[in-house]
């Protein structure tokens, strides 16, 4: 699977209903160690639901200024969270299915990795 | 709306395109390479995975010839990416480290068949100038 037949793919929940866009995926390094560091566990994919671009990561990463564009694009992205990929049910080439009962976590990134 | 925040994990979370797509990639001796132009993902037993059911993870960095899909959409051809292996990676920041020289790399091989086979043959150019 290539990253980029994930992003910006539409979401949609188990009985169809739209949920938004993919805008980008969550990877944590504590998968098996490959090499000279862990290899990138897919921890989750972040949805919003109004826009399958973000920019500069505004609504995760807690940045206010300048303040006029953290107001913009914190309100463009309100919604927008994060789904494991253990409640991924499918992804096929027009959707990501959610698992019924799926769990949504906020989609700020406490830890920055950079 | 608010959602609870994530369980925190406990290895270091980044996000792929906010963290990793479109960086520089740096060999072991802080020669450019080229950009991370999208990520391929296996399970972690190396089988391809398309839904929740298996852990996943990054298996390679891909990089190559994205201006026209970029411009245009789509994407290349499986046939035309060049992968650097994710066992090749040292250190993620702002830009994406290696462990190993890129002249080791199947990446660099247009770079390498310009060096040998055209600026070889420009006189002078067989030759550090230094």
């Amino acid at each position: 699977m290539i990253l980029g037949d994930l992003l910006d793919s539409p979401v949609r929940d188990a009985d169809g209903s739209a949920l938004g866009y993919v805008v980008d995926v969550r990877l944590v390094l504590d998968g098996p160690v490959d090499g000279l560091l862990a290899a990138p566990r897919l921890h989750g994919v972040l949805v919003s639901p109004r826009t399958g671009t973000s920019f500069l990561g505004y609504e995760r990463t807690g940045v206010d200024a300048p303040a006029l564009l953290a107001r913009w694009f914190a309100w463009r992205h309100r919604g927008t969270f994060l789904v494991h990929w253990e409640d991924v049910q499918a992804v096929t080439e027009d959707a990501v299915i959610l698992r019924p009962g799926h769990r949504r976590y906020a989609a700020g990134l406490l830890r920055v990795g950079a | 709306m608010s959602y609870p925040p994530d369980e925190q994990p406990l290895g270091r979370a980044f996000d792929a395109r906010l963290h990793l797509l479109d960086r520089q990639i740096l060999d072991v001796d802080g020669v450019p390479v080229c950009t991370v132009d999208d990520i391929e993902l296996h399970g972690v037993d190396g089988a391809e995975v398309v839904d929740g059911s298996r852990p996943v993870v990054v298996t390679s960095l891909l990089s190559g010839a994205v201006l026209a899909t970029r411009i245009f959409g789509g994407r290349p051809p499986p046939s035309r990416w060049r992968r650097i292996r994710w066992a090749h990676v040292a250190d993620v920041g702002t830009a994406v480290r290696l462990g190993v020289r890129g002249e080791q790399l199947d990446v660099t091989w247009p770079e390498r068949w310009v060096r040998d086979h055209i600026i070889f043959r420009i006189p002078g150019g067989s030759h550090d100038p230094g």
